[in-house]
């Protein structure tokens, strides 16, 4: 008998030799689409720190014995809301601001002055700047009178990390710079997922307690499916019913003028995260060994003694591996949320308040922004953010999970 | 009297779950009832086989209808197979340890990406950059993204639930690795790989955030006639009779119906699991 | 003192113990052994009445400890528990400290008083041979304990709420020899002061241990006498072919 290893060949094992190529390829597949999301999101994300804050086409223009040359954007923003009123206040002479967008400037000027096509305009500028050393224009450079002596633009920063990151507003439609202070929007995310939480948890626990210790298999069996069914409904059911019947009712009884608020947010959210913590906190208690209970009833401790400090404690790292989980559904949930929670971009200071999340930004906002623009870039920064986000709660939830099986403390 | 106190906080910590157990319940007859209450009504043939008509305040949704099955059907066509080889690869050929665990990780860290997040991923990659524009080849492309996780971990553990003495039994008669599982492991594990797929169907139906950018369309009375077109689709179509209609009074009817048509395609989805599973349950205790 | 009398018992359909008396008594040891799935340790478990927690069982008979019918609507299961402690087979540590595992069973009975907690603590460690051992580290993980201290500590953890009646099943099965015979002292030296009723597979450690021993098999007491008596003149053809390793 020949049993000697035969070069195989033929069309059969060329076949299988190919299919077995494919599948370890497919086997990678999810990390390459994960690189792949990564590269995407910060490709199309990293743009909005190397371009302008002011929108192409204007200039910020400004007396020429100015000597102010960098504003922020929070300072740029409170010059034209007439917040800040005297060059002092950001470090310039002590001389009062005078801030003018184009329309202003034309209605200081009748249509003779500025000629039939405008063609005046730039002289006016030009002449109205020269005479107002307190001034600063925001205009189309098409119209700038940039030649004029009196007159110098001002040196435009590219939106700075800091204003991205720790910026305390959210407005990405503002003039003469579009403000993009991501913190209201973490805030916000953070909050509502959080108490959320806060709110399923005990219930959760509760639940599954009864689940993995006292039911009988009769009301397990009864009880699993419409676990099951509450995960499976889909979010914009879950923000339907939250807008049409939670809304209204927590604005009567809690008498708030917006019934839209981050609560509503957050009972949702609990409401939705309840089938993951539940299912998992009971695997995780189920997981603790016969011999564990055994011995603690053996002295003479009480069924309910032996759960809160025997089970509970051993399968607490499952059980926080759940509510991690139920952390990182909360954080990139989207439809739910961005329908109940009312989208005010404010750091919120109470729950009774509006929030948004970063999710609901993103898909509130997406639609209308240019592709390509800052805002467009923004939008993906916060999506690379909440990736971030949801990444570290996931390996968090993933060594926690781990640990249940080496020590118990 | 200490005795008694313990036996106190038993029965009160008992009592409290119970009602926790029943709260539950309750909690998912409060949803689903008030949605079944309130849209019954609506729920008619017309509604179910015409677009929408007069700003959305009349007429059926079933241009979402088909949208949704299109999407169903495309991103399952593409993750199904994908998801169902990457779950062989790792359960069956991967050498078990680093790799597998990375893999496992990936797996798991794909799961647990925010659907927004694979909204605008599919908006850059397929919408853009490889140009597909908005329609059911992007939408499905993305949708399929969300749910390849959830095929290959059923796939892996179906495959892990075939008894290892099968493959023996196999590997005895002289079948090569690959007969064995296309032979004997596959055939055993298909109708727990089923339940993967069946729970898919669930929540591509159900999703909305990843459609946004990359499919759905506000308003299209006409159907599809490629895989290129842009479609309607059921969850997105809720969203939008609920947020911005014209007049929100009048279009509230339409967006009872719309959710109590999801809410009953999870409960087929659901029902469908379930009997998967049992029959499987069934056929383990057999042999 | 502890007494059974015409015990049977079922799992379900199957018939486990068939009408067995027995009686123990206070400060021996008595060991129980027989092939595996005799029913020793359902005989054994008994007396704290842990196979309420398997269901579908039935019990026919009655079982006294200290005079008290156990099975009577009026006992708390609970203080009789307290009363009979129980060691098993593997080391089972709560995931606490060395100090909270053996405050355990103190704590769960309402004993609130600290200095007291912390006296039988060291007391029920002293007695179970591991104070000098662990006495630096009471903060420490029970888990960072060896198996064999492990198992001395469950048995502290018994004799901190003041049993008098020891159920040990298999207590060394899962130890190393050192392990087992430090184990086999510490059972030697408690007799003076508990009942204890001891399931081994291991023939030797029976006959170590004990004063008396009971060979069952096949759910039914086949002889109990004088651990003496067993080992080196059985009564029954099934006892010495047995201890002789002609089955089981």
């Amino acid at each position: 008998m020949d049993i000697k290893r035969k070069k195989r060949r033929g069309l059969q094992a060329w076949v299988s030799w190919w299919i077995e190529k494919i599948l370890a390829a497919s086997g990678g597949i999810t990390a390459f689409i994960i690189l792949l999301i990564v590269v995407f999101l910060f490709k199309e994300g990293v743009g909005l720190f190397q371009s302008p804050r002011v929108d192409e086409g204007y200039v910020l223009l400004m007396h020429s014995s100015n000597e102010v040359d960098q504003l922020s954007a929070d300072e740029l923003k409170g010059i034209f809301d007439e917040d800040i009123t005297n060059w002092a206040e950001v470090g310039g002479k002590n001389q009062a601001i005078t801030s003018l967008r184009l329309d202003q400037i034309m209605d200081r000027f009748t249509e003779e002055e500025l000629g039939g096509e405008y063609e005046y305009l730039s002289q006016r500028m030009g002449e109205l700047i020269a005479t107002t050393p307190g001034v600063i224009a925001f205009v189309p450079t098409l119209y700038a009178p940039l030649d004029h002596p009196a007159v110098q633009a001002m040196t435009d920063n590219t939106i700075a990390l800091r204003d991205f990151f720790v910026g305390k507003e959210w407005i990405p439609t503002a003039t003469p710079v579009p403000l993009f202070g991501t913190l209201p929007l973490v805030m916000g995310t953070l909050w509502v997922s959080l108490f959320a939480i806060l709110i399923a948890l005990p219930l959760g626990l509760g639940v599954a307690i009864y689940l993995a210790e006292l039911a009988s298999p009769r009301v397990r069996s009864l009880l699993k499916p419409v676990i099951e069914l509450l995960a499976g409904i889909p979010s914009v059911v879950y923000g339907f019913f939250g807008l049409v019947v939670l809304v209204p009712w927590v604005q009567r009884v809690l008498d708030l003028p917006v019934g839209e608020t981050a609560f509503v947010g957050s009972l949702i959210l609990a409401i939705m995260a309840l089938p993951t913590l539940i299912s998992v906190a009971e695997e995780s208690m189920k997981k603790t060994p016969r011999a564990l209970r055994e011995a603690s009833l053996a002295l003479g401790a009480t069924h309910w003694q032996t759960i809160y400090k025997v089970v509970v404690p051993y399968a607490s790292s499952g059980i926080s591996a759940g509510v991690v989980l139920g952390i990182g559904r909360a954080l990139g949930e989207t439809m739910a949320v961005l329908m109940v929670t009312g989208n005010a971009a404010l750091i919120p200071h109470t729950l009774m308040q509006p929030v948004r999340t970063i999710p609901a930004t993103i898909a509130a906002e997406l639609g209308e922004a240019a592709a390509g623009g800052s805002h467009y870039q923004a939008l993906f920064l916060l999506g690379a953010i909440l990736f971030l986000m949801t990444l570290i709660v996931n390996l968090m939830a993933e060594a926690l999970a781990k640990k249940q099986h080496n020590k118990g403390f | 009297m200490r005795m008694k106190r313990k036996k106190r906080a038993q029965w009160l910590a008992f009592a409290l779950f119970r009602l926790l157990g029943v709260l539950v319940v309750a909690l998912l007859i409060w949803i689903l009832g008030f949605i079944v209450y309130q849209g019954i009504g609506v729920i008619s043939w017309e509604f179910l086989t015409t677009g929408p008509t007069e700003g959305m305040t009349g007429g059926g949704i079933y241009p979402a209808i088909v949208g949704t099955l299109c999407l169903v059907v495309g991103s399952l066509v593409i993750s199904f197979p994908l998801g169902v080889m990457a779950g062989i690869y790792t359960q069956e050929y991967a050498k078990k340890g680093k790799l597998v665990q990375f893999i496992r990780l990936m797996t798991n860290n794909l799961a647990g990406i925010p659907s927004i997040v694979m909204g605008l991923f599919g908006m850059t990659l397929f919408v853009n950059t490889l140009g597909f524009g908005d329609s059911i080849l992007a939408g499905s492309l993305t949708l399929s993204l969300l749910v390849l996780p959830i095929i290959i971990r059923t796939t892996e553990e179906a495959l892990a639930s075939v008894p290892y003495a099968f493959r023996v039994g196999s590997y005895a008669l002289g079948a090569t690795k690959l007969q064995t599982i296309a032979r004997v492991v596959l055939p055993q594990a298909l109708p727990n790989i089923m339940t993967g797929l069946v729970l898919s169907v669930g929540r591509v139906s159900g999703e909305t955030a990843p459609i946004l950018f990359t499919v759905a369309a506000y308003f299209l009375p006409k159907l599809p006639t490629s895989i290129l077109d842009p479609v309607m689709a059921l969850p997105y179509h809720l969203y939008v009779l609920v947020t911005s209609g014209t007049d929100l009074e009048a279009t509230r009817p339409m967006a009872y119906g719309t959710a109590l048509v999801l809410i009953v395609l999870v409960l087929i989805v659901n029902l469908l699991a379930h009997g998967v599973r049992n029959r499987l349950g069934r056929k383990v205790k057999m042999n | 003192m502890i007494k059974a009398e015409s015990i049977d018992f079922y799992y379900g359909e199957y018939h486990a113990l068939k009408n067995i008396s027995m009686q123990m008594e206070p400060n021996t040891v008595t060991a129980l052994i027989g092939p595996s799935g005799c029913g020793k340790s359902t005989f054994l478990r008994l007396f704290n009445r842990m196979n309420d927690l398997i269901e579908g069982t039935r019990l026919e008979g009655k079982c006294w400890v200290d005079g008290v019918d156990i099975y009577d609507k009026s006992v708390d299961v609970d203080e009789l528990r307290k009363r009979v402690g129980m060691v098993f087979q593997k080391p089972t540590p709560f995931p606490k400290s060395i100090f909270e595992n053996v405050a355990y069973g103190l704590r769960v009975n309402g004993i609130k008083d600290k200095k007291f907690i912390a006296q039988r603590v060291e007391e029920s460690l002293r007695g179970a041979a591991l104070w000098d051992e662990v006495k630096d580290k009471l903060k420490k993980s029970a888990y960072e304990l060896s198996g064999g201290q492990q198992q001395r500590l469950c048995i502290a953890r018994s004799l901190a709420i003041s049993p008098s009646v020891l159920l040990m099943d298999e207590p060394a099965s899962a130890l190393d020899p050192i392990s087992t015979s430090k184990i086999e002292e510490l059972i030697y030296s408690l007799k003076e002061h508990y009942t204890i009723v001891i399931v081994t597979h291991n023939m030797q450690q029976a006959s170590r241990v004990s004063d008396k021993t009971g060979f069952f098999m096949l759910g039914e007491l086949i002889e109990y006498n004088d651990t003496k008596k067993i080992f080196l003149n059985p009564a029954m053809e099934e006892t010495q072919n047995y201890i002789t390793g002609r089955f089981g």
